[in-house]
């Protein structure tokens, strides 16, 4: 036992905690959580709490018996939206076998285990998202159109205040569990938010992000609006994207910059950013794990639909951001395509893992690319050999179902469950008879 | 001079020759080269003894000079000693060149005794009163750094002195190496209460590890924990502890004497560096884990507040000697246990005199895990050193004595080995150095003189091979002696000891493996005595397999059985191989003990890998059929000759002495010849020869020379009317040779039974059993189904009628290797059949992933893919016309229709599911198509195909990536999707 956990089990005492959420995520990226009494603490540090893993997506029947979950103490923090009432606090848990191995249906060993190969070769890999969701008045309703709440674009300063407020709400929730935002404004389109968190070691970003889209829903309900991260939900108006940048360390020094190279990008940086490219393909039915979420790819503007990359270029897939002179740990390579609502854990693990080969396998990175990418001819685009993103989840689901790294990443369990779920997805969606099409056929046809 | 230094030992004369000169020169012959040569004997490196002393002399200032002669001309004594410590270590003669002062060795008398006043010398140099309760130095300087540095080597070198005349043992030796860091600490803690606020507080500094269990080495890490009396005092204890390690640590112009490594402390690392007594004990009440309780055994004050350092030992004890009862004990020792042997494993062993197989890691970890095993209910085995603990542990029966002492001895010699090899270069190794040169060196401090190098490998092996069966004696040996009752004269284990150790070691019903032990061993036969001398060892082989309780008492079922008979004594006292192989057949595979419980008398085929081959049967089969004409008899006899056959091929495959083709092949060879005899045997019994000659073609994996442990036996039957016969008589008569042939195969008795499957025949179920070859003619050229010609490419002749056989091959050439490939109908009826297969025969509530035959990628898809390749191009490349499902793939490989990559991924997810579906087989004792999901099956299987025990998840992701890999070739060569 730590000193972590000792310090949980004093807070615990001190705080009067009465409930402690013990919190897992399922294959496809769900929170799940089950409540423990103070005096369980204990045991579940030592050796778990036992659940029945076949009630959750993705978990089922790797093994006939139960599942373990096992607090991680590092993540322990009182939740601070249940102010009235007996305090209640959330840990993380690793999912382990009944004989305490890691359980490989985990998304977040599957994190855990990509950054172990990544430790291996020498580096630690920090992610820094910026998420993007919308406000709506009140709960979705079926059938009817969502209502945001304001009308107002980037940087607005919105004079009713209500998506100030609940910004300042969210962020001091954010802060008091001890989630760095580092940025917020009003994105694109109405009511639409985003939040940056500050740049981490990719678990616990991860950990934040699951943490982050309980607590902004929260927060919304609290002020009677609702929030959404899914990807597209307007088609008018930009998607929730969730833009990643990405570094690597070795030890203190990111692996990334090398002064006097071209774009100060290191050969790690660049065959990285190669690895990725060559990758991007077949880790996009992970990044972009719903139907919906290629509706955002598809919208144009700074979606990143084509595999490319680029410095300036706001409709690149990769961008390498420009960074202020002698900042030689701020260099990184931002991921455009991820979304929202995908799986951090799952996301975060592939595109390491595409880097890392591109690292292992000293891929060359091709040329930049300078222009609009969406203003280009398919003809111009083909010249300058540039690939698509997979335009929808059948294609994504198509692209990922050859890719020996995806499948080594995830695990065999991992990747034939997502397939799975997935192409069953996918199928559902291709029998929807949609109001698009009984608009324009009904009266036609 | 010359022939004198030779003598003496000396490799290089010249070199030594000048630095005599020298030395005579420098001194105005005040040390002749005669004293010098005089004085070599014995030194372990003569040549660096002598180039080192004329460097400490013509470095030295005039005084020194004039110092240094006069004491070695004093006393004759002192320039051996001088030359011995300049020849055993460069360290101490680098030491020694930049302080040419040799006080400490002057003193003969002194030296004779143990060192005395070190803890004072030591604080006096660094200017702190020894007689005050709180010494304090007088400064923190470097410069004191420097003095406490060259007191502490002085020191060492004093004890160094000592331990070269070889009168002391080892651990005298280390004791007093223990003593030295103990007198460093107390002035390291003097120097680390300089320029603290309070430095009067109170601070207690316990060692752990080597030092605490007074048994350090040269060259060591010294371990310690420090405990303050109160919270308020923890920030000046802290920084008075940081003081410490650096006094100790810091690298000065001096060196450094060893880093002091607080690690030990509760949270490790991360944890505060000082705590309370109080936090001690609330942390170990609560979090502690098994290791640190393991750590606590050695935990001794050293240095500082003594009122706090008797409470943190006064305190920690209790919960050292609870740890047993502590939930997760018994796991957590055996997951220690198994990450030591581990390390016996590992590959840099070769060389490692304390991690390798047989090394010290071994010794101190086994004493200490049964200190903790048997420690909680036994006040006097709870020694801190190793050699102490190892004899209250013989005195008081919980391991034998004669094992006891030698085990000491070798460890007292990997020790000795170990000091000189750190004394050397004053380095912290463990390593035996490969230069032979080094090793020479190495040798003769140890007072080898005779052929040094060669003769210190040589005692070096010895005591590994000693310490190696190290586990069988502590462990196992002394619950024997319990159990049994031996050697009255003894102290020995209570049962309840005996039952504590048995859990620790893996057994979970321990109060049934002491039954079984008893039985085993009690009594005055001759049986008993044999069983009892080796049980100790047989129950560490079933300790490490995956069914140690089942091993046991299935060793003792066959004791029953057997134990009386003169070859099974004779085998286990003499073949330690059997007796071995036999524990870890019987604690890992059901499957090989029911054979064996058939016929005990199989065990003598596990002394000799060549037995476990299978022979030619041929000459045998013959001279039982023509010894009995009753076919009931002979069948009998044949499958009493097939049992004995699966036992050989069993054995070998789960002791790993064999492959996966070789399996096949045997078991295939053992099926066609079983068959082959009970057919002949029934045929010549009813006279049937003079009507029909009958042909057994074998189908599937028989054909494809491929059979599992749990496959039946795929068959069809081919009959002609001999020349002149009544064609209805002969095809009653083949009928019934068959049939019969057939009963007596497959009905229950004392031998495993032969199931034959037939259903692979025209017509199926509804066809005749035997048909004749002009009725196969027929039938094929009228009605033949694609599947059936997928089928017949597996056909192939084994047993019965040699010249109709070759016939009926010709028969179906045509079908089975079509001219032009298959049609484009016949294509899709097949991908039709076998998607339907895919959905309709997995059973239900299975993972489709993890079904060997059917499921995802599995020997099905492999087999169908391969096959289809072979209906399409074996009439154009004959190389394809193979019934064998690896060379078919070789093959078409080879010729281009398959690539390469895809070739290699049909091969070893074909591989290693026919592996799989032995080993569970193997396992189980019964076959099974479904990977299982139970954790403890899946480590056996794991275990029985080589996977390491901390890696079963592996061969689960194996088995899954492989068999998705081939999925993936299927679905594009066999169903053509793009």
């Amino acid at each position: 036992m730590d000193k972590q956990a000792e310090f949980v089990l004093r807070t615990v005492e001190e705080r009067d905690i009465r409930f402690i959420r013990l919190w897992f995520t399922d294959v496809l990226g769900a929170l799940k959580s089950v409540a423990i009494a103070p005096a369980e603490l204990e045991g579940a540090f030592a050796e778990g709490i036992g659940f029945d893993g076949s009630a959750i997506e993705g978990f089922a029947r790797v093994y006939e018996s139960d599942m373990l979950a096992r607090p991680d103490a590092s993540t322990f923090s009182i939740l601070p939206w249940r102010e009235e009432g007996p305090g209640v606090a959330r840990m993380f848990c690793d999912i382990k076998m009944p004989d305490g191995s890691p359980s490989y249906a985990d998304p977040r060993h599957v994190l855990k285990r990509a950054l172990t190969k990544a430790a291996d070769m020498g580096f630690t890999f920090y992610t820094h998202p910026e998420v993007e969701f919308y406000l709506f008045k009140g709960e979705p309703e079926p059938g009817s159109e969502p209502v945001p709440i304001d009308r107002y674009g980037y940087f607005d300063n919105a004079p009713n205040g209500l998506a100030h407020d609940f910004r300042r709400q969210a962020i001091t929730m954010l802060e008091a569990m001890g989630i760095s935002v580092e940025f917020s404004h009003h994105e694109g389109g109405p009511g639409q938010q985003e939040i940056d968190l500050r740049y981490a070691d990719a678990l616990s970003t991860a950990d934040n992000l699951m943490t982050f889209r309980l607590a902004i829903k929260e927060v919304a309900l609290d002020q009677g609006i609702f929030a959404s991260f899914m990807p597209k939900p307007f088609m008018q108006h930009p998607g929730s994207g969730m833009h990643t940048h990405l570094s690597l360390f070795e030890g203190d020094t990111n692996a990334f910059y090398e002064p006097g190279a071209p774009h100060q990008l290191s050969k790690v940086a660049r065959s990285f950013l190669a690895g990725l490219l060559v990758h991007a393909p077949e880790i996009t039915a992970v990044t972009n794990q719903w139907v919906n979420s290629y509706k955002r790819i598809a919208g144009g503007a700074e979606a990143p639909a084509w595999v490319c990359w680029g410095r300036h270029n706001r409709s690149a897939l990769l961008r390498v951001p420009i960074y202020k002179p002698n900042k030689a740990n701020s260099a990184r390579i931002e991921y455009r395509a991820l979304d929202s609502a995908a799986n951090p854990y799952l996301a975060f693990a592939l595109l390491l893992s595409a880097g890392l080969k591109g690292i292992e396998e000293g891929y060359e990175l091709p040329p930049e690319a300078e222009d609009d990418v969406w203003a280009l001819s398919e003809v111009e685009r083909n010249a300058l050999g540039m690939k698509p993103l997979p335009g929808s989840l059948n294609q994504a689901i198509i692209a990922m179902e050859s890719s020996e790294l995806v499948a080594e990443t995830l695990g065999e369990h991992v990747f034939d469950f997502f397939l799975r779920n997935k192409k069953a997805e996918w199928s559902e969606y291709s029998q929807q008879v949609t109001n698009w099409e009984l608009n324009r056929y009904l009266p036609s046809l | 001079m010359r022939v004198g230094l030779l003598k003496a030992g000396v490799t290089d004369s010249q070199a030594a020759l000048d630095a005599v000169n020298e030395i005579e020169s420098l001194t105005g012959q005040g040390i002749t080269g005669l004293i010098l040569s005089n004085s070599l004997a014995g030194v372990a490196d003569p040549d660096l003894a002598l180039t080192s002393l004329a460097r400490m002399i013509s470095s030295s200032s005039e005084q020194q000079l004039t110092r240094l002669t006069k004491t070695i001309t004093a006393d004759p004594m002192v320039l051996g000693r001088l030359l011995n410590v300049l020849g055993v270590s460069t360290g101490l003669a680098d030491f020694l060149v930049r302080h040419p002062d040799i006080e400490m060795i002057a003193d003969g008398e002194a030296l004779a005794q143990p060192p005395q006043g070190i803890r004072n010398r030591l604080l006096l140099c660094v200017g702190a009163d020894p007689l005050q309760e709180i010494p304090i130095a007088e400064s923190a300087e470097e410069s004191i750094l420097d003095r406490l540095r060259v007191a502490y080597f002085a020191e060492l070198i004093a004890i160094t002195v000592r331990d070269l005349t070889g009168i002391y043992p080892m651990e005298v030796i280390a004791g007093w190496l223990s003593d030295l860091a103990d007198a460093t600490l107390n002035a390291g803690l003097a120097i680390g209460r300089v320029g603290v606020a309070a430095p009067r507080t109170p601070i207690a500094v316990i060692a752990m590890g080597k030092t605490g269990g007074r048994e350090l080495n040269y060259i060591s890490d010294v371990d310690v924990i420090f405990a303050t009396d109160h919270s308020d005092s923890i920030n000046d204890a802290t920084q008075i502890a940081r003081g410490l390690m650096r006094a100790c640590g810091a690298s000065t112009a001096e060196g450094s004497i060893w880093e002091v490594d607080a690690a030990l402390r509760p949270e490790g690392k991360q944890g505060a560096l000082v705590r309370t007594v109080e936090s001690h004990i609330g942390y170990y009440e609560r979090w502690a884990s098994t290791w640190e309780f393991q750590a606590l055994l050695k935990a001794r004050f050293v240095a500082g507040d003594q009122m706090v350092g008797e409470q943190y030992i006064h305190g920690v004890q209790p919960f050292i000697w609870a740890a047993a009862d502590r939930e997760g004990f018994v796991n957590d020792v055996q997951a220690m246990r198994r990450r030591v042997e581990e390390h016996v494993d590992a590959a840099v062993a070769d060389r490692e005199i304390k991690l390798g197989p047989g090394g010290l890691r071994d010794i101190e970890f086994s004493v200490q895990l049964l200190q903790l095993v048997h420690g909680r209910s036994d006040v006097l085995i709870r020694s801190s050193n190793t050699i102490d603990a190892l004899r209250a542990l013989a005195m008081w029966g919980y391991v034998g004595r004669d094992e006891a002492s030698k085990l000491e001895q070798s460890y007292r010699f990997l020790r000795t080995l170990e000091h000189r090899i750190q004394l050397r270069h004053l380095r912290r190794t463990h390593t035996m150095p490969t230069d032979p040169e080094e090793l020479r060196v190495i040798a003769r401090s140890m007072g080898i003189t005779s052929d040094p190098a060669t003769t210190l490998l040589e005692q070096w092996g010895r005591n590994r091979t000693e310490v190696r069966r190290i586990h069988e004696k502590l462990f196992y040996r002394p619950l024997l002696n319990a159990i049994a009752g031996l050697d009255a004269s003894q102290a020995r284990l209570s049962s309840a000891a005996a039952a504590d150790r048995l859990r620790a070691l893996g057994f979970l019903d321990p109060v049934g493996a002491m039954r079984n032990i008893e039985a085993l061993s009690s009594g005055v036969s001759r049986r008993a005595n044999i069983q009892r001398t080796l049980l100790p060892v047989m129950l560490s082989w079933f300790a490490q397999a995956p069914f140690p309780d089942t091993g046991l008492s299935a060793f003792r079922a066959v004791s029953d059985q057997v134990g009386t008979s003169h070859w099974y004594l004779r085998l286990l006292r003499d073949d330690s191989l059997v007796a071995e192989r036999l524990a870890i057949l019987l604690a890992s595979s059901k499957y090989v003990t029911d054979l064996l419980r058939k016929a005990p008398e199989s065990m003598a085929m596990l002394a000799n890998n060549e037995d476990l081959v299978v022979p030619i049967l041929g000459p045998e089969i013959d001279s039982t059929l023509k010894r009995h004409e009753d076919s009931e008899r002979a069948v009998a006899l044949l499958r009493a000759m097939r049992r004995r056959e699966l036992f050989r091929i069993s054995s070998s495959d789960a002791l790993r002495l064999t492959d996966i083709s070789t399996v096949g092949r045997s078991l295939t060879e053992v099926a066609e010849v079983t068959i082959g005899g009970a057919l002949s045997s029934v045929g010549s019994e009813a006279g049937v020869d003079s009507y029909a000659r009958v042909a057994a073609v074998g189908m599937g994996r028989f054909g494809g020379n491929e059979l599992g442990f749990g496959s039946d036996a795929d068959l069809m039957f081919v009959y002609e009317p001999v020349a002149g016969a009544d064609p209805e008589v002969a095809a009653k008569s083949a009928f019934a040779q068959v049939n019969q042939m057939r009963n007596l195969l497959s009905e229950p008795a004392d031998e495993p039974p032969m199931e034959i499957d037939t259903d692979l025949r025209p017509e199926g179920k509804n066809g005749p059993l035997v048909r004749s070859l002009d009725s196969f003619a027929a039938y094929y050229e009228k009605w033949s189904s694609p599947w059936e010609a997928q089928a017949l490419l597996r056909a192939r002749i084994v047993a019965g009628d040699a010249e109709l056989g070759s016939r009926f091959e010709q028969l179906i050439a045509p079908v089975r290797y079509p001219i032009g490939g298959l049609s484009a109908s016949a294509l899709l009826e097949m991908r039709k059949l076998k998607a339907r297969m895919e959905t309709e025969r997995l059973p239900r509530g299975i993972d489709p992933n993890r079904h060997i035959k059917l499921g995802r990628g599995g020997l099905s898809d492999v087999e169908w893919t391969i096959q289809l390749l072979q209906l399409n191009h074996a009439n154009e490349f004959p190389e394809l016309q193979t019934t064998e499902t690896l060379p078919a793939i070789a093959a078409a490989d080879k010729i281009g229709v398959l690539t390469n990559r895809d070739s290699v991924i049909l091969a070893e997810a074909w591989t290693l599911a026919s592996e799989v579906r032995n080993a569970i087989v193997l396992v189980k004792g019964k076959a099974s198509d479904v990977l299982p999901i139970d954790i403890t099956d899946l480590a056996a299987i794991a275990y029985l195909m080589g996977y390491s025990r901390s890696r079963v998840g592996q061969l689960e992701q194996d088995y899954l990536r492989a068999t998705r890999r081939a999925r993936g070739v299927t679905e594009r060569v066999f169903y053509g999707k793009t």
